[in-house]
């Protein structure tokens, strides 16, 4: 499984703060850094959880 | 690299008060309309802050208890014009985010309107709006504010009206040619520079909050704690590299626009770490202790003197606005006995503070705070002794235990001569309860206030009060024509900022298209 974070996210950070394993903050490019390329079997649901919690929906889980 | 673009109206943010003129310019139709905005997505500080909007509904008495309690707020400095104007607009809001964009509010208060300006919890001091009208708590989505998810929907729909958003591109000089706007310089990420061509400028991009020298040369941070105030920082609410760099207020400045005072939107605050989930997210808490802050229990300075009647502490302009006016390093200390957390973990005071709800209990408040503390807090505390939470506080001891032992003695003889506050709320402090408690309380908020002056019409006005033709603000920034210069107001967000935003929108419109002024 994969996850991706659209244009639209607004970099509020709420993914870092609740799931900082798979995401954060990247400063100088202001925008969110997908720390896993492949998400591994034991995160897939923590994944999803951050697409449910993201404000905007921009976190996608891509099959 | 240099590239030239030409539209009508141009708008520099695409926070609430932006998308509120861009919103009105589309409507306008017929013109073309870009919105530039620094940060890579739009929402502004709104999306990090507000749950919920206050709107004035469309009847005569609530238009006029609402205008009259502003004009009153603001000790009849602001613009008495724009008033009346923006408690009209907002009266467009649940229209707008309710049935528009489609935002669910699961609680609405309903006020009457002879009540406007007194309710506390919802007084001036509420931060997401004003006490002047309905109050609608948005539901967001996952874990996020819903203005953050109608900003979103906002953008996606003034997309297909035709607006075209450039994202990263940030507005830094206006031009200004025989007394008129004509244009605005932005710079595209690689550094293309992009010449924009406009018959309208509209200028809200926000507050300084992300700019802690500038913050500090305007006199706006003053305190020996300023890592708090620092973007991404813990004090200030607006999200971490929110972009809110006073480019605005710098270019406005620069082509002769009036100067006003700024400030911090105020919502007192314990600041991190251990105090929210995160960095990023003050409202994920990880603790209580913004429950217990907002109690109306003994507050000092560094001196150890009282300085406030201790029921503000739910009132965010006035508690910040006294912490900042009034105190050393923009700070207080909320000090109680093990009394008093006892009875915290039993109920906290009922009808009385912001945004916390009946039935809330503060359990295990010695084990949140160790807990915040573990984790690096060092603005809290709790010893066995006053001497010792001095010691660490940096408090003055000698006169803090004058001011308990009056404090102590009000609450016995039920008033209190020096403050005035509710004898029931003045809870003794006592060593012989085993326990003394204390937090240190910064003046935070949601963002800075103010910088530009604006007419009645949004119209940005010179150091003589002349309006500079062409060039038009709306938001935090111009809110010291609304609440007064210096603006003083937690309320920023949405109730003066969207309005000012589509005054704006509409004043453009309306100078572009060659019509009377609205």
């Amino acid at each position: 499984m994969k996850i991706k974070i659209a244009d639209y996210c607004i970099r509020c950070g709420i993914c870092e703060d609740l799931y900082p394993e798979l995401f954060r903050r990247n400063y100088s490019e202001h925008c969110m850094d997908l720390l896993l390329d492949e998400i591994p079997a034991e995160l897939e649901e923590r994944a999803k959880q951050a697409a449910a919690d993201c404000a905007v929906a921009a976190i996608q889980v891509v099959k | 690299m240099k590239k030239v673009m030409e539209t009508d109206v141009a708008v520099m943010g695409s926070g609430v008060a932006g998308m509120g003129a861009a919103y009105k310019l589309a409507k306008a139709g017929g013109l073309k309309v870009a919105v530039f905005e620094k940060y890579p997505a739009q929402g502004g500080a709104v999306s990090n802050c507000p749950m919920c909007f206050c709107s004035t509904p469309d009847t005569p008495e609530a238009q006029k208890s609402a205008y009259e309690v502003l004009c009153r707020f603001s000790n009849y400095s602001a613009n008495m014009g724009l008033i009346s104007k923006v408690v009209k607009y907002s009266s467009e809001f649940p229209d707008i985010f309710l049935k528009q964009l489609k935002i669910e509010a699961p609680m609405v208060v309903n006020r009457p309107p002879e009540d406007y300006g007194n309710q506390r919890g919802y007084t001036m001091g509420h931060a997401n709006g004003l006490d002047v009208g309905d109050i609608y708590f948005l539901q967001g989505r996952g874990q996020g504010h819903g203005m953050a998810l109608a900003l979103f929907r906002m953008r996606l729909m003034l997309e297909k009206q035709g607006v075209k958003f450039y994202f990263s591109t940030p507005i830094k000089k206006i031009i200004r040619e025989n007394g008129k706007v004509t244009g605005a310089i932005a710079y595209e990420k690689d550094g293309t520079e992009v010449i924009i061509k406009c018959k309208a400028l509209i200028v809200a991009s926000g507050g300084i909050s992300g700019n802690l020298e500038m913050m500090k040369e305007l006199g706006v941070v003053k305190t020996k704690y300023e890592e708090a105030y620092q973007d991404g920082g813990q004090v200030l609410i607006t999200f971490p590299d929110s972009c809110q760099d006073g480019d605005g207020q710098k270019a406005v400045w620069e082509i002769g626009g009036k100067k006003t005072g700024i400030v911090i939107s105020a919502d007192p605050q314990v600041p991190n770490p251990g105090v929210r989930i995160g960095k990023n997210t003050p409202w994920l808490v990880a603790n209580q202790t913004k429950i217990v802050t907002e109690q109306p229990y003994l507050r000092v300075n560094e001196f150890g003197k009282r300085f406030i009647n201790e029921e503000m502490s739910s009132n965010h302009t006035a508690m910040s606005t006294a912490i900042i006016e009034n105190n050393t390093n923009m700070a207080c200390y909320m000090i109680f006995d093990e009394d008093t957390a006892r009875a915290l973990s039993e109920k906290v005071e009922d009808g009385y503070v912001y945004f916390i709800f009946k039935g809330v209990k503060v359990e295990n408040l010695r084990g949140q705070m160790d807990e915040a503390i573990a984790k690096g807090n060092r603005h809290m505390c709790h010893f066995d002794t006053i001497h010792e939470v001095c010691e660490y506080m940096g408090i003055s001891e000698k006169n803090l235990k004058e001011t308990i032992a009056k404090y102590n003695h009000a609450s016995e003889i039920g008033y209190d001569e020096a403050f005035q506050t509710n004898p029931k709320y003045i809870k003794p402090v006592r060593e012989e309860s085993g326990h003394i408690y204390c937090y240190r309380i910064l003046a935070g908020g949601y963002d800075t206030l103010g910088g530009l002056a604006i007419d009645e019409n949004a119209n940005i006005i010179d150091e003589n009060n002349c309006p500079i033709e062409g060039l038009y603000a709306g938001g935090d920034m111009a809110t010291a024509s609304l609440y007064g210069n210096p603006p003083s107001n937690a309320g920023g967000t949405v109730y003066g900022a969207m309005p000012t935003g589509m005054l704006a929108g509409d004043s453009a419109a309306a100078y572009v298209k060659g019509a009377d002024r609205v």
